[in-house]
């Protein structure tokens, strides 16, 4: 390798590491709560130096923004990263993170936890726990035809998807339209204002678990985008390594998913974006869309805490805001490395 | 060096010194038997021309080989190890394919492309390291090609693509290398250059190569640059070895396997110094079998 290539390289992941550290720092002074900037600055001393600080402040930059925007981190780059690795492994890049039916089924899993019980924290292993029946589902439909093709865990996923989908328009249907219907509805459209430590605690381990297997793995996914017979003949059980990316995207999806609901966009159009900027090759691709769904995510998030009193769910915004921001790049990059 | 006057017959073929043999190898499709009991052994060094029309089992018989369908009876064997106890890596470390159809999903670069056949050497977690890179950069360079290097290989030529194709397997090491109709969809230009690539991958350290094709002059072609070539028919299910182009391609064989009248011709091009052997069809005959 050059030794400009190499300061290239050095460059650009130090870049990827810095740029979602600097959206976690912006977002601390971000809030409808009014703490001045000066004072941020002096929280963030007294905790890394151990004094006390004002307990109010110090509670609402640590205790409410801190986990919430460490939250959209692990989120939007869960989403993006599982949404990256489906498109190279089905060789499509118009599906998602959400491919295989775990959005649906963790969808319908929250959406029942919300009918049967009072307390919201069943919501989160229901959620978790249908996700992953879903792909099951998935792969139990792709045993019929003997191989785990492509082909067929895509239609099985398009299967598997719309009978959750339609399972939760039942749930919507019998569901009590003065408090269940509004929580469900709210969940669908995805949001991080119940982010707690705890969450991070985790959902974080199958987030972390899933995204460091795909950043493991992601040179294979070029290998594997060439193809089921030329990745075997390059040396690939492509079986195993095809349910290995999807238990990985799996978890890291439906570890977000649990805790975020279902926001829409992050898992579809930020790898997008990521190969107007980076190119294709998955060795950059992955982590460029981890920084990348992680920026976005915690951005959208910052708009959705400003822009009124009561909070926007994020699939409105992650459209509204990406949309514009994708045309954009469309504009710069004129599609070039995509 | 190839030698340029052994004769492929009077190769002994052994079956202990081959690279590839195949013994007795029966394959059938839900019933319907693609071949049967085919028998054929390669040495190193020695290329195979796969020829046969169109659906008469070649691909099968290949992807065989490759370990991809595994027979109904007999064996195949790479240097000595039977195909279907081998690992897909240990596999990639024998035989690199060059793909009769590549199809193309994402815009990566050639170099991109070209590391992918260093993955059998590589740990499962691991990304190629700067000792691929320069073993591509020298494949490159030895196709002088060099150019191509940070290409978006899906604006390549159709050509251009095949090379790729064939540099990717020549950077996987291998001492055997299929290629499944390489020349198919080339114009004259690509089509040749493919068929020299070919002889610089045939000539070098004893490479083994096999070759499905429909064009039995590609094997006039590379005996014409000493290569060693056996040629293989194949047909109705069997493989009918008859040894090198001069014995195999005679008018009586072209006018059985193919039902196309011919005339085979030897001539010497004065400012090349020697002897270029071709078909010439002349005009097809009835089907009828």
């Amino acid at each position: 390798m050059a030794p400009g290539q190499r300061a290239k390289t050095i460059g650009l992941y130090t870049l990827l590491v810095i740029l979602p550290l600097l959206c976690v720092l912006i977002s601390l002074f971000l809030g409808r709560y009014p703490i001045p900037v000066s004072e941020v600055f002096s929280v963030i001393f007294s905790w890394i130096t151990g004094e006390r600080p004002d307990p109010t402040h110090f509670s609402v930059i640590f205790h409410i923004r801190m986990p919430r925007v460490v939250l959209g981190v692990l989120v939007g780059g869960s989403l993006a990263v599982s949404g990256a690795a489906f498109q190279g492994l089905f060789r499509n890049p118009l599906v998602s993170s959400g491919m295989l039916g775990v959005s649906s089924g963790a969808g319908f899993g929250a959406a029942l936890a919300l009918i049967l019980f009072t307390d919201f924290f069943f919501v989160y292993p229901f959620s978790f726990g249908f996700g992953l029946v879903a792909v099951s589902l998935c792969f139990f439909i792709g045993r019929f035809t003997a191989s785990t093709q492509a082909i067929t865990l895509v239609l099985g996923g398009v299967i598997v998807g719309s009978i959750f989908s339609a399972l939760i328009s039942f749930l919507k249907y019998v569901a009590d339209p003065m408090d269940e219907l509004p929580a469900i509805v709210f969940w669908l459209m995805g949001s991080l204002s119940r982010a707690e430590y705890s969450h991070i605690y985790t959902a974080g381990v199958p987030m972390i678990l899933g995204t460091a297997g795909l950043m493991l793995i992601r040179w294979r996914l070029n290998v594997m985008a060439m193809g089921d017979k030329e990745a075997r003949t390059l040396g690939l059980n492509v079986n195993l390594t095809r349910i290995f990316i999807i238990v990985c995207a799996t978890l890291a999806t439906a570890g977000a998913v649990c805790v975020s609901g279902v926001i829409g966009w992050v898992g579809l159009v930020v790898p997008h974006m990521g190969r107007m900027m980076a190119g294709n090759n998955n060795k950059v691709l992955i982590p460029v869309s981890f920084s990348t769904g992680a920026c976005f995510l915690v951005m959208v998030d910052n708009i959705s805490r400003l822009i009124s009193t009561s909070e926007m769910p994020l699939s409105i915004l992650t459209a509204l805001i990406g949309g514009p921001f994708f045309i954009y790049l469309l504009k710069q990059t004129k599609g070039r490395q995509w | 060096m190839v030698s340029q006057n052994q004769s492929p017959s009077d190769v002994k073929r052994s079956g202990i010194q081959s690279v590839i043999t195949i013994d007795h190898a029966t394959f059938s499709y839900d019933g319907a038997a693609v071949f049967s009991d085919v028998t054929l052994g390669l040495q190193p060094g020695e290329t195979l021309c796969l020829l046969g029309p169109n659906g008469c089992g070649k691909t099968t018989l290949i992807d065989c080989i490759l370990g991809i369908h595994h027979l109904d009876t007999g064996r195949i064997l790479i240097r000595g190890e039977a195909v279907t106890a081998l690992t897909p890596k240990q596999m990639a470390r024998h035989i690199a394919y060059v793909p009769q159809n590549h199809t193309k999903h994402f815009s990566y670069t050639v170099m991109d492309v070209l590391l992918m056949g260093r993955t059998p050497y590589l740990p499962y977690y691991a990304s190629p390291s700067a000792e691929d890179v320069a073993r591509v950069e020298a494949v490159l360079d030895e196709f002088r090609l060099y150019h191509l290097r940070d290409r978006d290989y899906t604006r390549l030529s159709g050509g251009e693509t095949q090379l790729v194709m064939i540099m990717r397997a020549l950077v996987q090491d291998t001492p055997v290398i299929i290629m499944d109709e390489p020349t198919a969809h080339l114009d004259f230009r690509n089509e040749l250059m493919v068929l020299e690539a070919m002889v610089r991958l045939a000539s070098q350290q004893d490479r083994t190569l096999v070759m499905a094709s429909h064009f039995p002059n590609h094997a006039f072609y590379l005996e014409n640059e000493g290569v060693p070539v056996q040629v293989a028919f194949m047909n109705h299910s069997t493989v009918t070895l008859s040894g090198g182009p001069s014995q195999a391609l005679t008018q009586a064989n072209l006018e059985h396997f193919y039902r196309v009248s011919t005339q085979v011709v030897e001539y010497r091009v004065p400012r090349e110094k020697r002897m270029f052997k071709q078909i010439i069809p002349i005009h097809t005959l009835d089907k009828d079998i």
